[in-house]
Order: C-alpha cells, then sequence, then structure tokens
C-alpha cells in the first residue's frame, strides 16, 4: 500500500523509472479496458460516471429489507404474552404468518454470510424458499385440521 | 485496494499521454458493485485453493461473540424445530392429541419432563431476550462495552429465570 503511495507521487512529480511506470500502464490500460463498457466515461471530456439509478433503487430495497425485519421482530414479540393471555385461530394463523417469515428471513442472512457465488447463493435461496413456504403451509393445516398452535403449546405443557 | 490500483492506474496512464488536459484525481468511476468484487474475491481465492490464516481456531473467545454466535445458534435451531414440526404436521397420520397420549403414556420420571421443559424454554427465551437487546443496539443504544458486558448478563440471568419459570409450570 504504502509503496504505491510513493510511486504515485513519483508519477506526478514525472519521474518516470522505466519498469515500475510500464506496470502501472498496462494496470491502467486494463483498468481502462474495463471502464470502456460504461457509458458516460470520458477521460478527456471529464464526466463522472455516478453511481447508476438500479444501484440506488437495490440499496433502497436492502434498507426497506432490513426495517421490515426489526419491524416484524417487533409485531413477533408481541404476539408472545398475547397467544399466552388470549389464545384464538386469528392468533394462530398470525403466529404462523410471522414465526415463518422471521426464520426465512433470519436464515437468510445466514445464507447470505456463509455462502459465496452467484450460483451457490441462488440454489440455497431457492431451497429456503421451499422449505419456509412447506412450513407455513404445514402450520396453517395444523391450524386448520388439528388444535392449533396456542393450544397445542397449553397441551405439550400439561404433560 | 483495487479502487486504489486504478485510480493510481489511471494516473499514471492520464499524466502519461499529454493529450488529455484534464486531470480528475478525486473521481471514483466504479466499473463494479461491491457484490461484484466480493464474488470475485471468493472465486479466485477457492480456484487458487488459497488457505485461509487461522481466525476462529485461535482468537480468544469473549462473551459477546459467544452470545453472538448463540444468537445466531438458536435461531437456526427453533426455525428448523417449528419446519420440523410443520412437516410432521403434513407427513404423520395421526392428529397431535394421539401422539401426546403416547408421550404420555410413556413413563418418563418428573424430573426429566421438567428438564425437557427447560430445554425447550431455554433457546426461545434465550433467543427472545438477546432479540431485544438487538432492537436496543438498531435503535442505536447500548454500544459502549460496559453496557454491551452488562446487557450481556443482564439477558442471561433473565433466560435463566425464565426458563426454570416455565419449567416449573
Amino acid at each position: 500500500m504504502a509503496s504505491l503511495i510513493f510511486l504515485s507521487t513519483f508519477c506526478q512529480r514525472g519521474i518516470r523509472p522505466v519498469l515500475l511506470c510500464h506496470t502501472h500502464l498496462s494496470r491502467g490500460l486494463v483498468a481502462y479496458q474495463k471502464n470502456r463498457d460504461i457509458e458516460a466515461f470520458h477521460l478527456a471530456a471529464g464526466r463522472i460516471h455516478t453511481t447508476s439509478a438500479h444501484c440506488i433503487s437495490n440499496s433502497r430495497a436492502a434498507s426497506k429489507h432490513w426495517t421490515g425485519e426489526r419491524v416484524l421482530s417487533i409485531v413477533l414479540l408481541g404476539m408472545a404474552p398475547a397467544a399466552y393471555l388470549c389464545p384464538s385461530p386469528l392468533l394462530d394463523y398470525s403466529l404462523a404468518a410471522a414465526l415463518t417469515l422471521h426464520g426465512h428471513w433470519g436464515i437468510g442472512q445466514v445464507l447470505t454470510d456463509y455462502v459465496h457465488g452467484d450460483a451457490k447463493v441462488k440454489l440455497a435461496k431457492a431451497g429456503v424458499l421451499l422449505l419456509s413456504t412447506a412450513t407455513f403451509f404445514g402450520l396453517c393445516y395444523f391450524n386448520y385440521h388439528d388444535v392449533g398452535l396456542c393450544k397445542a403449546v397449553t397441551m405439550l405443557w400439561q404433560i | 485496494m483495487a479502487l486504489l490500483l486504478r485510480t493510481v492506474a489511471r494516473q499514471g496512464q492520464c499524466l502519461s499521454r499529454s493529450q488529455f488536459g484534464v486531470l480528475y484525481r478525486h473521481a471514483v468511476p466504479m466499473g463494479t458493485t461491491a457484490n461484484e468484487e466480493m464474488n470475485k474475491f471468493w472465486a479466485k481465492n477457492t480456484r487458487l485453493n488459497r488457505p485461509v490464516s487461522p481466525h476462529i481456531s485461535i482468537y480468544k473467545w469473549s462473551i459477546p461473540m459467544l452470545m453472538s454466535i448463540s444468537h445466531r445458534g438458536t435461531g437456526v435451531a427453533l426455525s428448523s424445530g417449528i419446519s420440523a414440526f410443520a412437516l410432521a404436521a403434513l407427513v404423520l397420520p395421526e392428529s397431535y392429541p394421539y401422539y401426546l397420549d403416547l408421550i404420555h403414556s410413556m413413563t418418563f420420571g418428573p424430573q426429566f419432563l421438567a428438564f425437557s421443559k427447560f430445554a425447550l424454554a431455554f433457546p426461545v427465551a434465550y433467543h427472545t431476550f438477546n432479540g431485544i437487546r438487538h432492537l436496543a443496539w438498531d435503535l442505536g443504544k447500548g454500544f459502549k462495552i460496559p453496557e454491551v458486558y452488562r446487557s450481556g448478563y443482564i439477558v442471561v440471568a433473565l433466560t435463566v429465570l425464565t426458563s426454570i419459570s416455565l419449567a416449573a409450570m
């Protein structure tokens, strides 16, 4: 790192150690080839490529997702005493939805941390989506055809 | 690092060609996103089969570290448990009360039952209380190191107390 800054000051001052500047030039060429693909990149005119609208909308979506995760956590927190104090079918289905979505987003974060590479990420996310869908369906089935989530916990604790 | 290289390289290129009159040292035209750069890093390093420096195997464990990974561990465990329950509800032929009666008919001692209830309640309680701690951090509160440790100890104490009370119910 320090050596690069040193080299850059050399180039600015116009001293051209031949070897060093060759590597500079070749790297510069490589960088320039890549950047040719970006529209609005003109060395001479000095137009500057700013963050594209696509990137901005990506980070807006990510920000909304983050907020949604926190809101859901708070909602789920409220459901815990509610399920104990006034169990009902409404709470059963709400709990099923909130629990599965919270788990789905949580596992999604774990994946983002540990799985790398576009293909692997896509595969893992598809797998988790499948699991979460099946989980939600299974919990709704349980709520409809069986005793329901709130009652189930009560019954389990009475063993 | 790559950014610095490119910026420096561009300067070198710029200065070596006299026809470019405009010097824009501080402009940062990025050709790739952070995500693309990260993927390139992983692809290159796995392809070259480079060894990874020891990190979690040598770093001294701290309470915040332990609590953080436990939050993740309990989260994954609870999520798996719920999914297992949901899939069992779809697959198993009999109803929930039938299987409860089955467990009830097995002669487990009261200590074993109390311990099982504790074992079920503990991850739920821990994840819930530590989750509240996380939400406080998301509001920007409690980042000072003594505060981190204090809130951590409170979470563990609350977890143990809650799990014991729930197991006694």
